[in-house]
């Protein structure tokens, strides 16, 4: 006697499979609705609240937010002193961005290139583990090294370099008792809290890289410069503009680090958390944090067209 | 007796592409039946219909005498060899072939028992603290072969198994599940693009093409006469002669297949050509002829004189050997 | 043979932006010994235990820590199987939406911190709701869910697809599939996905100041003691719990990961 070719279901979980297994989009349907939902609702929800209040404004005399359509707060970014905010955010972005792909550069081609067995994992290990750890513990480590009678001064004054220090303090639009009150101090610690998030999408682009194209054009009589700057670099290109959509982002949006290093001028991220805080005023909160999406969102597409996509 | 597995005009489309179209089938119980088609033929998504990890898209399957086309995969009592054999990488190898036990509840002393059983059965007692990794190629055949059959099932399915063997193992495997079928009396359904394996092994086999079935019978039939162009190209032991060569040699203007066993040489004849190749095969030498477009292979028996390449010879046979066949 | 070997000069700038990525945390550890309470000086004019006593004295540390615990585990929870459900309906074939889907997931934190908080703030100023650890974990949650996410992606992809089939094929019902062989091979993922995802909320600053209204997480109490000092070793001691209450997951979820590419070549 031998077995059914059928075999009886045992009970409501094979009855079950078997729906699911009749009509797949069901369990489709049953794994997509919860997250769905949550980002659906919590987050896009929450989006589409922020541009809704960045359309109200604010009652002048009673502070009291009119829950009425007017583009009168878009019209208030266009005062001088809020575009200098942007305007500053936008070249502190640019400068972060740019010094974190040329610093991020040795480390990723290394890294792509070179490292091997133990030292790759040292390295990935090495960038992952800054990526990862307490974004505030290193913007606080940042405000012992630059304060005044801190690591950094000791340091110059011992090696007879203190001059650097008081040279880079003495040009214009960088002035501070110290580096921590200086915005080149805002700028080396944006550059250091984010490099990381330019390392990796390099270090991935250049693994692609494979090793006999670089032969190839050594042996078609490339010195190491010429390989570097038609080879290498274009094909890095795709990394560095991903890495750069992180640096730049993460930059126009911050606003702990203007807060505890720098001359407290302020930047877009600190005046929304301001003018939502203490000034009470959400609607140009809520204006000014739809800046960086649109910034954000002509840089993407910028990036889209230079193909940075596909690094990703 | 009911057919162990029975296609009635059965279809799976993806969309335009009509993967299975229209197939008829029945495959009898206790056979060891082939599935032979190159790649993209459907005989792939056929096996799948019968495991159930697809369903048609119109026409009825049945498992012994069963429609099954509310039985989803883990009810049906067939059990599938994995090409890439798909063994569970976290388990060891008595976990393995014990797993269709488990989720059906047995204990685990007796589970483990069978596992043991069904391991010797191919040849790998000493093996279960294994994990899969640690196995070779052929080993992780046989341990998926191990987990099928352990579940007693009413047919099982192969799907390329031996595909990813080195001829020498492919061909020991070849003869130790022809050996495991007839022994256990099971239906096999073999897919398989290889016409050798295919033709040595099963007792029956279908002929794939574009997925549609271009001639099923026994591998005799198949590789005497082929019913299609396409069947005897594809199995390729034939020689295949255009219509206007079958009408030179005597038949009607149709395709017709004629195998080179039963061509001989001859000095004069209606066909005749240069000499364009000689295959030494000890048990005789293969000589190809060209005739106009077409190129005759012609088995020369060991003993017999060789021609040298680029003389000129005909081709005779029996006339019952010329076998006509269709188009398509 | 061509010497492929690399410069001096990369090897040193190589290493040397590593050091500079790790070095500054050391002044941490440092810091958090100085007998010096009002200013950075350095080198600390002495040395001392007692800010960790200090620290274990002061009352106002724990409550932030205890909502910070409790956040992190609520937030890691939520994200694990929001992520993981997510991941499970992007393992399956195409489905209409699924490129949109893949966005909306990774938006949370590819967008900057801020507009995450600002948007959060706004939908609970309009919608009237109360601050609470509910406010804070909905934040949390929602940038979670990506990290949990890719980790498990990352590993269905490795997974060879035909051991779920195989599993059907014999005998196993879908709830049989995910206990017994879906879970094991993606367990580690989701543990790695759930360390990091507990690692970012538990640090968390940004996103947190616009949703925890009056409340005090550990790194918000931080903040304050960075803008307002007090007795600065003490935020050095908490410093020192919060780097490694983010290191030792990280590091772990680093490990449970590692082994991935020995499994890759299954099957073959």
């Amino acid at each position: 006697m031998s077995a059914p070719a059928i075999l009886p279901a045992r009970g409501a979980a094979d009855r079950l499979t078997g729906v699911f297994w009749r009509r797949p989009n069901l369990l489709l349907l049953i794994l997509v609705t919860p997250p769905l939902l949550w980002l659906g609702v919590v987050y896009l929800g929450s989006l589409a609240a922020l541009l809704l209040q960045s359309f109200y404004s604010i009652d002048e005399f009673s502070g009291v937010v009119k829950e009425e359509f007017t583009l009168k707060t878009y019209a208030e970014l266009f005062r001088a002193q809020n575009l200098d905010i942007i305007l500053r955010t936008v070249v502190m972005a640019a400068a972060v961005t740019l010094a974190c792909a040329i610093l991020a550069f040795p480390i990723a081609y290394f890294a792509a290139r070179y490292a091997r067995g133990p030292w790759k994992a040292a390295f990935y290990l090495g960038v992952m583990l800054p990526l990862w750890s307490s974004y505030l513990v290193k913007v606080y480590a940042w405000k012992l090294i630059l304060a005044k009678e801190g690591v950094l001064t000791w340091a110059a004054s011992g090696t007879g370099t203190g001059f650097l220090i008081d040279g880079i303090l003495s040009i214009p639009g960088l002035e501070g008792s110290s580096l921590s009150t200086s915005p080149f101090g805002t700028f080396l610690v944006f550059v250091y809290i984010w490099l990381p998030y330019m390392i990796l999408p390099m270090q991935a682009a250049l693994e692609r890289v494979p090793n006999s194209m670089l032969e190839a054009s050594a042996d078609l009589g490339a010195t190491r410069g010429q390989t570097f700057r038609t080879v290498i670099l274009p094909l890095a290109m795709p990394g560095v503009i991903a890495g750069s959509i992180f640096t730049f982002s993460l930059t126009l949006g911050d606003y702990i680090i203007p807060q505890i290093v720098g001359n407290s001028s302020r930047f877009i991220g600190l005046a929304v958390y301001q003018l939502q805080g203490t000034a009470g005023n959400i609607p140009l909160a809520a204006a000014f944090a739809v800046v960086p999406i649109v910034i954000m969102l002509i840089y993407l597409t910028l990036a889209k067209r230079a193909g940075a996509f596909d690094a990703l | 007796m009911t057919a162990a597995v029975e296609f009635q005009n059965v279809s799976r489309h993806f969309g335009s592409v009509r993967a299975v179209d229209g197939v008829d089938l029945t495959i009898a119980e206790g056979s060891f039946f082939a599935m032979l088609g190159p790649s993209g033929s459907g005989k792939t998504t056929c096996l799948r219909l019968i495991s159930g990890f697809e369903k048609p898209t119109s026409g009825t399957i049945r498992i012994f005498g069963e429609d099954v086309s509310s039985v989803p995969p883990h009810l049906r009592n067939v059990n599938t060899v994995f090409q890439d054999y798909a063994l569970f990488p976290h388990m060891n190898v008595r976990d393995n072939v014990a797993y269709g036990l488990m989720v059906k509840g047995m204990g685990r002393a007796q589970r483990h028992a069978k596992a043991e059983e069904m391991l010797a059965l191919v040849k790998l007692s000493g093996y279960g603290d294994r994990k899969p990794a640690q196995l070779s190629g052929g080993q992780r055949q046989r341990v998926a072969l191990a987990r099928a059959l352990v579940n007693e099932p009413r047919v099982l399915l192969l799907d390329e198994p031996l595909g990813a063997l080195d001829l020498k193992l492919r061909e020991a495997m070849q003869d130790e599940l022809k050996a495991l079928q007839h022994k256990l009396g099971l239906t096999f359904v073999f897919v398989t693009h290889d016409q050798h394996e295919a033709l040595s092994m099963a007792d029956h086999l279908a002929v794939f093409n574009e997925g549609k079935i271009a001639q099923i019978g026994t591998p005799q039939d198949i590789y005497d006469r082929p019913a299609t162009r396409f069947v005897a190209d594809f199995v390729g032991s034939s020689n295949v002669l255009p219509p206007e060569l079958t009408r030179a040699l005597g038949g009607p203007p149709q395709w017709a297949s004629l195998r080179p066993e039963a061509t001989k040489l001859a000095a004069t004849g209606p066909v005749s050509g240069p000499v364009t190749a000689l295959r030494y095969l000890g048990s005789g030498t293969r000589v190809v002829i060209r005739a106009g477009e077409t190129e005759i292979a012609a088995l020369v028996p060991a003993g017999e004189p060789v021609p040298a390449e680029g003389e000129i010879r005909a081709i005779a046979f029996a006339p019952q050997a010329l076998h006509l066949m269709g188009e398509a | 043979m061509r010497s492929d070997r690399p410069s001096l000069l990369l090897k040193i700038t190589a290493i040397g932006g590593l050091l500079f990525l790790h070095l500054p945390i050391l002044f941490i550890f440092l810091y958090a010994f100085t007998t010096e309470e009002r200013t950075y000086q350095f080198p600390p004019p002495g040395l001392t235990l007692k800010w960790f006593g200090v620290a274990w004295e002061r009352p106002d540390i724990w409550p932030p820590l205890y909502l910070s615990l409790k956040v992190a585990a609520i937030a890691t929870l939520m994200a694990m199987v929001l992520g993981t459900l997510a991941a499970a309906a992007m393992s399956r074939a195409r489905f209409f939406g699924r490129d949109q889907l893949s966005l909306l997931i990774i938006l949370p934190i590819a967008l900057p911190g801020v507009i995450t908080g600002m948007s959060l703030r706004s939908a609970f100023g309009i919608m009237d709701i109360p601050f609470s650890t509910w406010t804070i974990v909905l934040g949390h949650a929602t940038f979670c869910i990506v990290i949990v996410y890719n980790n498990a992606v990352a590993r269905m992809r490795r997974l060879s697809g035909g051991i779920m089939e195989a599993s059907a094929d014999l005998g196993a019902n879908a709830f049989q599939t995910f206990r017994y062989v879906l879970l094991p091979n993606l367990g580690s993922a989701l543990l790695a996905g759930g360390m990091l995802a507990f690692a970012l909320s538990f640090d968390e600053v940004i996103v947190t100041t616009f949703t925890a209204g009056q409340q005090s997480t550990l790194p918000i109490w931080m903040l304050n003691e960075l803008v307002r000092p007090r007795q600065r070793p003490v935020t050095n001691v908490v410093a020192i719990v919060v780097f490694a209450a983010t290191f030792m997951p990280i590091l772990i979820a680093y490990y449970l990961t590692r082994g991935g590419s020995e499994t890759a070549g299954m099957g073959k």
